[in-house]
């Protein structure tokens, strides 16, 4: 059994590619983070980053939506197609982008606002609607997120007051408010007990069939159960990219194999 | 093994006691200069004390004293706040890591550690000597000149303070924010503001227990009155001019005056701090 | 594909080792009683052959053990990739093993009844099937155990040239009871013997394949063509 080539070809689409990522290089302030990065998000799927720490993956994500541009000393170089536009170029408005591809943190992250509020803020940013179709929205977006029957009843209390896997259900919420296609999701349940852990992994296989999904996680059994796909990252590099089932029934490259079966030293 | 363990108990023994000794001279202390403060001051303790105006002899209070204590603290409050959180607020919030950042953070260091009296005399050069010159003669020294002393040597603790609190809020609050499309300035005002609240309002109570006591810049803005003063543009007194003046006379009714002074302002400093720390305690914006 | 790394926590490799071990020390005890019991048939020592046949009792228990053991290390260490194939092959082997001894069990239980009658001819047959059938197996733990996908597809390539003799060994079965009445009860015996020889070294391809997917991750392709004709229409035209 050969190794295959070293160029990774991307993992054979079962659905159109939402996100084309094409010779991306990324440098943090100099020191060159991510290498030759190629790869295609298929749309309406799971996929799953995974490699050990430092090896980029969290960094990837982080230019999907360019929330790395705030920091001083960060570059991106090459292409990364979104509906046949590249969302590096400069020209590409900020404000589109990020309400065409939401984010939610390790950290539940709740604004010192009520409930309501909290889910609210980000859509009023962006659309003028009356008090009623605002409430429907905000009704929706918790229900998405499978809050609205745990919060109906006090959506005027400080969002403060929730548990930690409700404050991330509503995270979740105020990401999904804003309609967007794709959803990043950053080790959203590190910070969670395995119970909340599983209500989330629960609603990404219910927000699949609306949203392209890409989930970073330093769990790997959590992609195992998550991903529809799995790409494994090294070093700034993306070492192979394939169905979930087949990188960890029968990975094609020696390192991807090492680190699933927990013999990286 | 047992000796390397009967050593080290002993030096946590001694370290204890220095420190536990220590702790109590500096108790022992505080308690002192409260104990006579109280002492003295509740001896004057009188009705009379907020009734009447400055006077020599039997007659006399503190109520001028007070009125002017507070709207010269008022208006050193009112300047120095707003220029305060907006000066913390952009350098937290948008020269965080710079070279210019830290160039501001270092001047407001010392600032706030400038001696208050050199303030005053700055005060008095820029505010009192022009507008003596300006008004020939009939605004020279003024409550707003005081206000003015005030305001800079609240500001620099209000600055720092506002700083301190925005950084402590953590990063992920603003990128949540900012992918949501939000852009800075709304984030800002909206949701940093509104988490680092608490805090900031802690700052300003702060800044307030600190004017209160301060006295030297006074004397050359403020100056005194032995008579009532509500405009700011009078020459106007206040109480830790006025313990200074009593505690020159050689009257003992005076002194008691002055301990009663003392009495009332440290209970105010000591009333601000508690405040200050009920509103942390109680708005804890915890984001664990 | 296998990592010459260790895994991390060395205990998981422990547990992996001691799996492998457990089968290698199953495999060749089946072997062991297949061959005794080929002895038990030419010395037609009926005491001995009671021997073999309790001894199947250790490869059993052996089995149940390989079982637990898979139970702990699939509920325990969440196996994946490699490690995953070769616990799921274990399992698989593991029960190929305990029917390959359970048939050298039978074949020596029935060398008792056997010899109670008078010696035939064919027996010396019977002992050549056997041995191709041992060297099916040992041949095939050694790839087990060296982990060797060409050294597996070898044997069960190869498995061919046992059922070939067992359809002549089949054949000339016949051609006694035809020529004898009384060579019947011995041939018939023996017929079953040889039966469960083949059926060994079916086993023996299972455990091939097994093999062959735990290192390759692929399952063997099954182009192999079946030489046991004894179930063909032409054999049964031998008694016209």
């Amino acid at each position: 059994m050969t190794d295959s080539a070293t160029a990774v070809a991307p993992a054979p689409a079962v659905a159109a590619p939402k996100l084309t990522v094409r010779d991306l290089n990324f440098y943090y302030n100099g020191f060159h983070a991510l290498k030759g990065i190629n790869m295609e998000i298929p749309e309406k799927q799971v996929t799953a980053i995974i490699g050990p720490s430092g090896c980029g993956k969290s960094t990837l994500l982080r230019i999907f939506n360019r929330i790395y541009s705030i920091y001083p000393k960060l570059e991106a170089k090459g292409e990364i197609i979104l509906d046949g536009e590249n969302i590096l170029d400069s020209r590409y408005s900020m404000n589109r982008l990020r309400s065409k591809v939401g984010m939610v943190f390790q950290k539940p992250v709740p604004f010192p606002m009520t409930i309501f509020e909290n889910v609210a803020y980000g859509i009023r940013h962006h659309e003028k609607l009356g008090k009623s179709e605002m409430e429907d929205r905000v009704e929706q977006a918790l229900r998405s997120a499978a809050l609205w029957d745990e919060v109906k009843d006090k959506l005027k209390q400080s969002a403060l007051g929730l548990s930690g896997g409700q404050q991330q259900r509503l995270c979740i919420a105020r990401g999904v408010a804003l309609k967007p296609e794709v959803l990043l999701l950053d080790e959203p349940t590190s910070a969670l007990d395995p119970i909340a852990t599983g209500r989330i992994e629960q609603l990404v296989e219910e927000l699949k069939s609306q949203f392209t999904i890409v989930i970073v996680t330093h769990n790997m059994q959590q992609a195992a159960r998550v991903s529809d796909q799995t790409a494994f990252m090294y070093l700034g590099e993306l070492i192979e990219f394939d169905q979930t089932e087949k990188i960890f029934t029968k990975p094609g490259k020696k390192q991807t194999e090492d680190y699933i079966t927990g013999r990286f030293g | 093994m047992n000796s390397l363990y009967m050593r080290r108990r002993v030096t946590n023994a001694v370290a204890m006691g220095l420190s536990t000794l220590a702790t109590l001279v500096g108790l022992l202390f505080l308690a002192w200069i409260l104990w006579e403060t109280l002492r003295q001051g509740l001896g004057a303790l009188d009705l009379k004390l907020f009734t009447k105006i400055t006077a020599y002899g039997e007659d006399g209070g503190l109520l001028n004293s007070m009125v002017g204590s507070l709207i010269i603290n008022l208006i050193g409050i009112a300047i120095a706040t707003p220029i305060g959180v907006l000066a913390g607020t952009w350098l937290a919030e948008y020269a965080n890591r710079t070279k210019l950042g830290e160039t501001i953070r270092f001047l407001n260091d010392i600032l706030l550690s400038a001696p208050s009296i050199v303030l005053g005399l700055f005060v008095y050069t820029i505010i009192v000597l022009p507008s003596t010159a300006l008004t020939h003669g009939s605004t020279t020294f003024s409550g707003l000149a005081g206000g003015v002393a005030l305001a800079l040597i609240a500001l620099p603790v209000i600055v720092r303070t506002t700083d301190e609190m925005l950084r402590l809020v953590p990063s992920t609050l603003r990128e949540a924010a900012l992918s949501l499309g939000v852009p800075q300035w709304k984030l800002t005002l909206q949701i940093l503001i509104r988490a680092a609240r608490s805090g900031i309002i802690t700052g300003v109570l702060l800044a307030l227990a600190r004017i209160s006591g301060e006295t030297a810049p006074l004397l050359f803005t403020a100056f005194g009155n032995n008579y009532m003063a509500v405009n700011p543009m009078d020459k106007m007194s206040s109480l830790p001019q006025i313990i200074f003046q009593y505690a020159n006379d050689p009257g003992d009714e005076m002194h008691a005056m002055a301990w009663a002074g003392a009495f009332v302002v440290t209970m105010f400093v000591l009333l601000l701090s508690l405040l200050s720390r009920l509103i942390l305690s109680r708005t804890k914006v915890s984001h664990d | 594909m296998n990592s010459g790394k260790d895994h991390i926590i060395k205990s998981y490799d422990d547990e992996l080792t001691r799996l492998t071990g457990e089968i290698v020390r199953m495999g060749e005890l089946a072997v062991t009683q297949l061959e005794s019991a080929l002895d038990v048939l030419e010395r037609r020592d009926e005491r001995a052959a009671q021997h073999v046949v309790g001894n199947d009792e250790a490869i059993d228990q052996l089995e149940q053990e390989i079982s637990h053991d898979v139970i702990r290390l699939l509920a325990l260490r969440a196996p994946m990739a490699g490690d995953l194939r070769n616990v799921y092959a274990a399992l698989r082997i593991a029960a190929d093993i305990e029917r390959i001894g359970d048939y050298a069990a039978n074949v020596a239980k029935r060398s008792i009844p056997l010899s109670m009658v008078a010696p035939v001819a064919p027996v010396g047959g019977l002992g050549h099937l056997a041995k191709l059938a041992a060297s099916e197996v040992r041949d095939v733990l050694a790839a087990y155990r060296d982990r060797d996908a060409e050294r597996a597809h070898q044997v069960w390539k190869n498995d061919v040239v046992l059922d070939e003799a067992y359809t002549g060994y089949f054949r000339q079965l016949l051609t006694y009871m035809m020529e004898d009445p009384r060579n019947i009860t011995p041939c018939t015996h023996l017929l079953f013997m040889a039966k469960n020889i083949e059926r060994i070294g079916d086993h023996a391809t299972n455990i091939a394949e097994n093999v062959w997917f735990q290192v390759t991750g692929e399952p063997l392709d099954k182009q192999r063509s079946k030489r046991d004709l004894t179930s063909s229409p032409e054999t049964s035209k031998l008694g016209e």
